[in-house]
């Protein structure tokens, strides 16, 4: 080991001390990656359960044409032999109005073909009461919670859906009866963007409705989960005709998870400054030593060291705080998240507010997923930022002529 | 005892104080034989300090030469060759807390190389000399100042200099440790047939030596 590198070790732990000054500029560092760490995957967390209710509520792949796909059944034989595909399901989608007890809403309505949509994705999950979903007929729907709540609909109730083909049929003097669905079920996701209000009902029903005879307006696929998703798409894209086209969940989602990323994103910069200022205290730590060590820094010189090899003495000693810091901050980060749960329920029984958390927040136990990108993110930065705090100290003491420091008593 | 180690000719060094100058040395002279010591005396800032430091190549001067075994020295390698050529003793010791005894010893040779075992049984020898063995684990702050300065003085002999400067040695003891540790410097250096300059305010110190010179109005004599 070089001198200056052992030296480095040595100020940092003395032998036969605490060493009070490393300890406190490491715990600057550690505090600062921990929070980067919990804080960016909690968000992380986030994002991953979003992708799991996207996925499970409608597959990664959503093949669509910019009209209808009208030979489904060629479609879905074409989808369904592609090697990355595990299973399809066609839909129709599209906005109704919708009357219940005299009230009016203008949601999304999702037609399912009740004996492939469970293929795909995940849906009877979220539908209560159980069963609901797979007794789905022609004349009964499953709103989504945040109907439910805004119509204030019951079980059992009747609703009425009028299809954006009644303009048509007014301007032709046609009379057009609204159709009527009973109230089977609801469906409640458990994230505000999911929830909002949606029919779900069967294809045929949704067909009818939107007088689309035998075409859908699209096609929800689920990849085998080994298959790369990208690699996957790009397969299915080249089997399919021109005018269809996969896209993969984050396609779809992309404004979405846009700001998603942004918030992230926000959040990483903001958090940062805790390991900037950590490392200002790391620097003014750094200064103090070099001051107090003026006359052994002369000493070095008189020894023969170099003016660089002092430089990198207090270089190193910074890089050390940097790489201790963000060892225990990652460490602290992880085992924080491994009892996050218990924290966050402790914190609530404790105010009793268990109740509210559960309304007010999507997830009722807080999710945490840390990329392996956003990871190495805050390893780099943290230590980078350390190790730069040290170099305003060590430019000062390599510049300490040895003559000027051993004069200093 | 002839060949000549050090060799300084016509050193000249002046301080800027303000707008005045102070001309501390104008045109000092010396040579040193291999094993011989020399003592320089002189009132308080006549500059002994200040010739130390250019002996040393710590400090550049203004005009004249110094050679080391013969070889002119250059700001450029004075640092490289100062570990070999050289060791110092201060008034201060200037020993590193945070380290032991044994491992300030050790210093001196690791800013050449990664020490081996040779060098710390060289080391442990040379606190054995100084006859510190009994506190090589202990912290500068655990030692005497007796202690201190007899562990630089082993630093100061670690790399096998040619030549050994010290600067007021005794400055910061008491009368009877310092003449011990002039008596153990002394010793040493003749043992280890290593020149020695020795600057001290102490005529009995100084009359222990080859040769006493007087530093007086920026000249030796
Ligand atoms: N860096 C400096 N700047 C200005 N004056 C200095 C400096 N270093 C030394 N001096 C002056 O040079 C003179 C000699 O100093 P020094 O060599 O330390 O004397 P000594 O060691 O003999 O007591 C003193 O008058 C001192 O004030
Ligand atoms: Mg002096």
């Amino acid at each position: 080991m070089p001198w200056y590198l052992y030296l480095a070790f040595k100020q940092l732990f003395p032998t036969k001390r605490f060493p009070f000054f490393t300890a406190i500029s490491v715990l600057g560092v550690a505090l600062g990656v921990m929070v980067l760490i919990i804080v960016t995957s909690v968000m992380g967390g986030f994002g991953y359960e979003i992708r799991r209710m996207i996925v499970e509520t409608e597959g990664e792949v959503t093949v669509k044409t910019t009209t209808t796909i009208d030979d489904v059944p060629a479609a879905l034989r074409e989808i369904r032999a592609s090697p990355g595909v595990a299973a399809a399901s066609p839909f129709v989608k599209g906005p109704v109005m919708l009357m219940a007890a005299g009230h009016p809403a203008f949601p999304l309505f999702r037609g399912l073909e009740v004996g492939s949509v469970e293929d795909v994705t995940k849906l009877s999950r979220y539908v209560s009461p159980v069963g609901a979903l797979a007794k789905l007929d022609d004349d009964s729907v499953i709103l989504s919670a945040q109907l439910v709540q805004t119509l204030g609909a019951h079980l059992g109730d009747e609703i009425e859906i009028y299809s954006p083909l009644l303009i048509e049929n007014l301007k032709n003097d046609e009379v057009f009866l609204p159709r009527r669905f009973r109230v089977v079920g609801q469906l409640y996701i458990g994230h505000q963007q999911l929830d909002s209000s949606t029919v779900y009902g069967t294809l045929r029903a949704a067909q009818e409705i939107y007088g689309l005879g035998r075409n859908v307006h699209g096609i929800n696929v689920r990849l085998k989960p080994d298959a790369p998703e990208e690699a996957a798409v790009a397969v299915l894209n080249a089997r399919l005709p021109a005018k269809l086209r996969g896209y993969l969940w984050m396609e779809s989602w992309a404004d979405f998870l846009w700001v998603l990323n942004l918030e992230k994103s926000i959040n990483f910069f903001l958090l940062l400054f805790i390991v900037i200022i950590a490392a200002f205290s790391v620097m003014s730590s750094l200064l103090i030593s070099v001051v107090r060590k003026t006359r052994e820094i002369g000493l070095l010189g008189a020894l023969g060291a170099s003016a660089r090899q002092v430089a990198l003495c207090f270089c190193a000693q910074a890089f050390v705080i940097g790489v201790s810091g963000t060892t225990l901050g990652v460490a602290a980060g992880f085992g924080v998240l491994a009892i996050r749960n218990d924290l966050v329920h402790g914190i609530a029984n404790l105010l009793q507010r268990e109740e509210t958390l559960r309304q007010f927040y999507q997830f009722s136990d807080l999710p945490a997923h840390t990329l392996p990108r956003d990871l190495i993110l805050i390893i780099v930065a943290a230590i980078a930022i350390s190790t730069l705090a040290g170099l305003f100290p060590a430019w000062r003491a390599a510049r300490l002529k040895p003559v000027e420091a051993l004069r200093n008593e | 005892m002839s060949e000549s180690i050090l060799s300084a000719r016509g050193l000249a060094k002046t301080y800027l104080s303000g707008d005045r100058r102070i001309e501390v040395l104008r045109g000092v002279d010396l040579d040193v034989a291999a094993g011989e010591s020399v003592a320089i005396r002189g009132e308080s800032g006549s500059g002994k300090s200040t010739l130390l430091n250019l002996l040393a190549g710590l400090d550049a001067a203004e005009a004249g030469r110094l050679e080391w075994t013969g070889m002119p020295v250059t700001t450029a390698d004075a640092t490289r060759r100062r570990a070999i050529f050289l060791g110092m003793v201060f008034q201060a010791f200037y020993l590193i807390p945070e380290i032991d005894a044994l491992a300030n010893v050790l210093m001196a040779s690791r800013i050449l190389r990664a020490p081996g075992a040779a060098d710390r049984a060289r080391a442990r020898d040379l606190l054995a000399r100084v006859g510190l063995t009994e506190r090589s684990t202990h912290l500068p702050a655990q030692l005497s100042g007796g202690e201190r300065q007899r562990v630089a003085v082993a630093r100061a002999l670690m790399n096998t200099p040619k030549l050994l400067l010290a600067d007021e040695p005794t400055g910061n003891l008491d009368e009877h440790t310092g003449d011990a540790v002039i008596e153990l410097l002394l010793s040493l250096c003749r043992e280890t047939g290593t020149a020695l300059v020795l600057v001290t305010h102490n005529i009995a110190h100084a009359e222990k030596t080859n040769r006493q010179l007087f530093l007086h109005e920026g000249v030796l004599r």
